[in-house]
């Protein structure tokens, strides 16, 4: 039990927000109204879950909000040169892992702070995304491409039925592998790891350029949620995403963190996005409510644990 | 020892040489090419555009010396723009151009002592707290402005951003000022040298009677205060202050420090490096224009400054291995 008090303080948050917005707007719990809001979080839980595999190392990815808005771009000055469009799709998830590779590679090979790296990608990603598109917006998808971003699935919208399997994925790849042992470790002792034989530098590079190809896949479906790919999008996203990750346990030293803390994380960021946006209709409030999460939830986190900081 | 230390600093020298060199040669080549490019108006232009960067770089510079970081800058930026036009202002509250100047100063001090506090007492880590900061202050901005432009700055804050002494405008002598005290501090001075030695040996530093938690708390707090400073000399420039001031400046200056070779875990780096560092990156946009390779060339920007990360970090990364 004692294990899992992060978990618990988040989800007694989640449902302390949800009990006092059903009280004081009742509409906004409806099913429907839910479902409905649940279009915005698919891309951030997307991206949250291979974060939480790299933060878990201690290392970082800021490029992805970048990386989806290239592989956004590549997704529609391909179709725009008259590929079929499932493998338009292939190819922006294909940047994606490329994209990512390219950071696993500084970040593993070069030995570069992956802080550097991907601050350096998250420029050159969205610079290149500009260059190529001209900074203009690309539209006119095929109605059975919108699907995969807006269709339902038994009721449920196909994003999120697609979230829930890579989260079983990413849950099972951290808890009950040797990979996800070997993150662990990695985080606490990098050192110590390669020492005892791990493969450290291949698993980084595995877990960078899966960061890169899920940006891909949440690129694909936001594209086809709203049709138009365009230079500018995700801008600001690592910063979400890593808010997220962080708010859901994960330690920023590395060694400590789970898929469930970072479900957990990314659904209480999102309801208290919307809550504030439906209650006030006032987005600035919303930036002053996330920020002040954040930093609240590791100061209480830093304090009841008592987490000795390695400075 | 000492053999050590002389070979890092003949490192950090050769990373400010060949920025020096780099420097140059872009320059040469596009005024061979373009010979307008290095007439007086267009280096003022060029240098004014640097003077955020350079004066807020001064602060983390020391920042990362500690070992630290700090994202929160532009955002803090953007909430100083939006109080130093409300104080000053007289369709809000007409204070007197340098009482809103003070006060402006005093809160950017205050929030980076803010940022400082937290890391060093809370012990958050810093990314979390300025990444905290980062997105909290944007808000705060916003609610304050109402989505509203505010217009007529008083003249004496004009002053500021557009006024010349002895020819040359304010905010270039404030900026030149900053630096030189930068330097002064990092390399003259007692604070500076604890600085670096925090940075490179905290767990030394503390033993040899150190107070780690002080020397950051003065940092975060020096940043702070230095963002108020350039947000004073480069917001009144133009006759407007709106929103979205200072975005993505953090990502800006962060970048020019490590380019600047200013190493990320801290101990190494110098003012000058990153001097270079923000006048590098600061060009590349008027090296595009000025390149006449098509209106189109301006969105490559962002490639070629991410770019140049990378090829820093290269350059090290042999530079570090043939010395091994």
């Amino acid at each position: 039990m004692k294990r899992y008090w992060h978990e618990f303080i988040l989800g007694g948050l989640l449902v302390a927000l949800l009990v006092v917005a059903g009280v004081t707007d009742a509409g906004f719990v409806k099913p429907a109204t839910q479902l409905e809001l649940s279009t915005h979080v698919w891309e951030l839980a997307l991206l949250a879950l291979p974060m939480t595999l790299i933060i878990i190392t201690a290392g970082i990815d800021l490029s992805v909000g970048s990386t989806m808005a290239l592989c956004a771009v590549v997704l529609g000055l391909t179709y725009e040169a008259h590929v079929p469009i499932w493998l338009c799709a292939a190819l922006a998830v294909l940047t994606g892992l490329a994209a990512g590779a390219l950071n696993g590679v500084f970040v593993a090979k070069v030995r570069v702070h992956p802080l550097i790296v991907t601050l350096a990608t998250l420029s050159a990603y969205r610079g290149i995304a500009e260059g190529i598109s001209l900074g203009r917006p690309i539209s006119g998808f095929p109605d059975s491409f919108a699907w995969i971003g807006q269709g339902t699935l038994g009721g449920f919208p196909i994003p999120g039925v697609i979230f829930a399997g890579a989260a079983i994925v990413f849950g099972v790849l951290l808890s009950r592998s040797v990979i996800g042992r070997a993150l662990y470790a990695m985080g606490h002792n990098e050192t110590a790891s390669r020492y005892s034989g791990l493969p450290v530098d291949r698993i980084k590079l595995l877990i960078y350029s899966l960061s890169g190809a899920m940006a891909g896949l949440a690129a694909v479906l936001f594209v086809a949620r709203r049709n138009t790919a365009k230079a500018d999008i995700g801008a600001g996203m690592e910063l979400d995403v890593i808010t997220a990750v962080v708010l859901g346990g994960t330690s920023i030293f590395g060694g400590r963190g789970r898929i469930l803390g970072t479900v957990l994380g990314v659904l209480l960021i999102h309801e208290t996005r919307e809550f504030v946006s439906w209650r006030w209709n006032n987005d600035e409030l919303i930036l002053v409510v996330v920020g002040a999460l954040l930093i609240a939830a590791v100061l209480i986190n830093t304090v009841v644990t008592g987490l000795k900081r390695t400075e | 020892m000492k053999k050590t230390r002389q070979a890092l600093q003949v490192l950090a020298q050769r990373r400010e040489y060949g920025l020096l060199a780099l420097l140059v040669l872009t320059v040469t080549v596009v005024t061979a090419i373009n010979p307008v490019f290095l007439s007086a108006t267009n280096i003022r232009d060029m240098l004014v555009q640097c003077v955020p960067g350079a004066i807020i770089g001064c602060g983390l510079t020391f920042v990362i010396l500690t070992g630290e970081i700090d994202i929160s800058m532009g955002s803090l930026m953007g909430l100083l723009a939006a109080v130093v036009g409300l104080l000053t202002t007289s369709e809000h509250l007409g204070l007197p151009v340098a009482a809103g100047v003070a006060l402006t100063l005093l809160l950017g001090a205050s929030v980076g002592f803010i940022n400082g506090f937290l890391v060093t007492v809370g012990r958050v880590p810093s990314i979390i707290v300025t990444l905290g900061m980062l997105t909290a202050l944007r808000g705060v901005t916003d609610l304050l402005m109402g989505g509203q432009w505010i217009t007529g700055l008083p003249a004496g804050l004009r002053f500021l951003g557009v006024g010349t002494v002895a020819g040359v405008r304010v905010s270039l002598w404030t900026a030149a000022l900053a630096v030189v005290a930068a330097i002064l501090l990092a390399r003259e001075t007692p604070l500076g040298r604890r600085i670096y030695a925090v940075g490179s040996n905290p767990q030394a530093a503390r033993m040899a009677g150190l107070s780690v938690r002080r020397l950051k708390l003065f940092v975060f707090t020096l940043t702070g205060f230095l963002v108020g400073v350039a947000t004073v000399v480069s917001v009144p420039q133009l006759s407007t202050i709106e929103s979205g001031i200072g975005v993505g400046l953090e990502l800006f200056v962060v970048t020019a420090v490590v380019v600047g070779g200013t190493s990320i875990s801290g101990g190494k780096g110098t003012i000058i490096g990153t001097l270079l560092g923000v006048l590098l990156l600061g060009i590349v946009r008027t090296v595009l224009i000025f390149l006449n390779l098509g209106v189109h060339m301006v969105y490559w920007e962002g490639a070629i400054q991410g770019g140049f990360i990378l090829v820093a970090v290269l350059v090290d990364h042999f530079a570090r291995r043939r010395e091994e």
